[in-house]
């Protein structure tokens, strides 16, 4: 673990250093306060620090000041050193955001003890960040295929389409619906079936650039969003996921399941300043015409033909999805 | 009696304290000393400056390094003294400055010849 010293007292430092060392610190020794500050506000600096109260530049409590005002980071357990004793010293001395102070000269065994309670802190700390980041993913991705989940993904469209409004760049919607996926259901068994998706999310991230967004639409339903491309890239990177996903059967508990799938794709552009909603519909639609076209291909929303699509019987659309 | 006055024990140096402050590291408690040796006279310096000029909280500055200096080498007796200074120098009693500057520097002649025989010792 990395820790900290800032002590303007040559043998102060020299001391607690070596006490630090021995005892598997890393250890950066600086002498005035500013220096501490400037060690410990970025977010890769030491987690770990102990500060003489009395330094020039910037005292202890000051340096406790500027590490407590930054609030995204991690949080930094500090420990002054004083030979100030009062209560007075030691409440605005903890009160400045100290967690803990140590009067000097220091006893090595509990100089050591009170850097292993920061260290206690630290790890709690750590496995709180983890638990709620653990929560936001949960919260945000598909549990199976852990791709973006459907209200996510939703935003981020929501979010694509007004920034290529705004910029007057086109974003590609594309609604793909894995073909006879009840079949795939039916025949190898629902293990097989979650094996089929999960490959599914592979192929499908493998097939967009880094900052596409790929999220799980529905149960077989997944929704790519392909930012800032043009209508001839947004054909073929579709007419390529829809390769890449029939190229060869999904290996699976059951055996191989050959699958395809079928992709309604849709460009801002073609569409005008037109509500979320309205557009997924429409791709929705387009992915019905490929359905109805035997599947296994892809089919451009126009605003020409969307009318006509959109007064199918709804019954057959859901029908054809299966 | 002040805080710091009582636990500052009234030895002039006590060097079981100090090779147990060190984990019994002889070649740091060398060079703990070295230390000392060479930034004393600097200090001692600055303090009779400050003493000199009646800028409490010059003392107070000085007094305080010394202090941090001497505790560390376990030297009780002459933390003490230097303490009073800076005690005097935080509350602006500049008429006990030079008495209280005579008795640090009595007891650091004392403390210094002890420290040297420390030092050879551990060389």
């Amino acid at each position: 673990m990395r820790i900290l010293i800032a002590d303007d007292e040559v043998m102060s430092r020299r001391l607690l250093q070596k006490t630090l060392e021995r005892a598997g610190y890393e250890v950066t020794a600086v002498e005035n306060g500013r220096l501490a500050a400037d060690q410990l506000c970025p977010a890769d600096g030491p987690r770990l620090a102990l500060l003489d109260w009395v330094m020039p530049e910037l005292d202890g409590p000051g340096v406790c000041r500027e590490v407590r005002k930054r609030t995204e980071q991690s949080y930094v357990y500090m420990v002054l050193l004083t030979s100030k004793e009062s209560k007075q010293d030691v409440v605005a001395g903890l009160e400045s955001g100290a967690d803990d102070y140590l009067t000097k000269p220091f006893d090595p065994e509990e100089l050591k003890a009170r850097l292993r309670t920061g260290l206690r802190i630290l790890d709690l700390e750590d496995r709180l960040v983890e638990a709620r980041e653990k929560m936001r993913f949960q919260a945000t991705h598909d549990g199976l295929t852990t791709l973006w989940n459907s209200g996510v993904i939703v935003d981020l469209l929501g979010r694509e389409l007004a920034r290529s409004w705004r910029e007057h760049v086109s974003t590609s919607i594309l609604m793909c619906d894995l073909d006879h996926f009840k079949s795939v259901n039916d025949t190898f068994g629902h293990l097989a079936g979650d094996e089929v998706l999960k490959e599914t999310a592979k192929r499908l991230l493998a097939s967009v650039r880094s900052y596409d967004f790929v999220g799980r639409y529905g149960g077989e339903e997944f929704l790519v969003v392909l930012n800032n491309c043009n209508p001839a890239y947004a054909l073929a990177r579709a007419e390529e996921i829809r390769k890449a996903i029939a190229q060869k059967p999904v290996p699976s508990s059951s055996g191989p399941v050959p699958i395809t799938m079928s992709l309604g794709l849709l460009m801002s552009q073609e569409w005008g300043y037109r509500p979320v909603e309205e557009l997924l519909q429409q791709a929705d639609a387009a992915l019905y015409a490929a359905k109805a076209a035997g599947r296994n291909c892809v089919r451009v929303a126009s605003p020409k033909i969307s009318s006509a699509d959109s007064d199918s019987q709804p019954q057959e659309h859901i029908r054809l999805r299966r | 009696m002040k805080e710091t006055e009582k636990r500052l024990p009234n030895l002039t140096f006590d060097h079981a304290e100090l090779l147990a402050r060190v984990d019994n590291d002889r070649e740091l408690l060398h060079d703990l000393l070295a230390i000392f040796k060479h930034e004393f006279p600097q200090l001692l310096k600055a303090l009779r400056q400050a003493v000199e000029s009646g800028d409490g909280k010059l003392v107070a500055v000085a007094a305080h390094t010394l202090k941090g200096m001497l505790l560390n080498l376990a030297a009780g007796q002459a933390a003490a003294a230097v303490d009073r200074l800076e005690q005097l120098g935080r509350s602006g009693e500049t008429a006990g400055f030079q008495d209280a500057l005579a008795a640090f520097e009595r007891d650091a002649t004392s403390l210094l010849p002890q420290l040297d025989a420390c030092m050879a010792e551990v060389h």
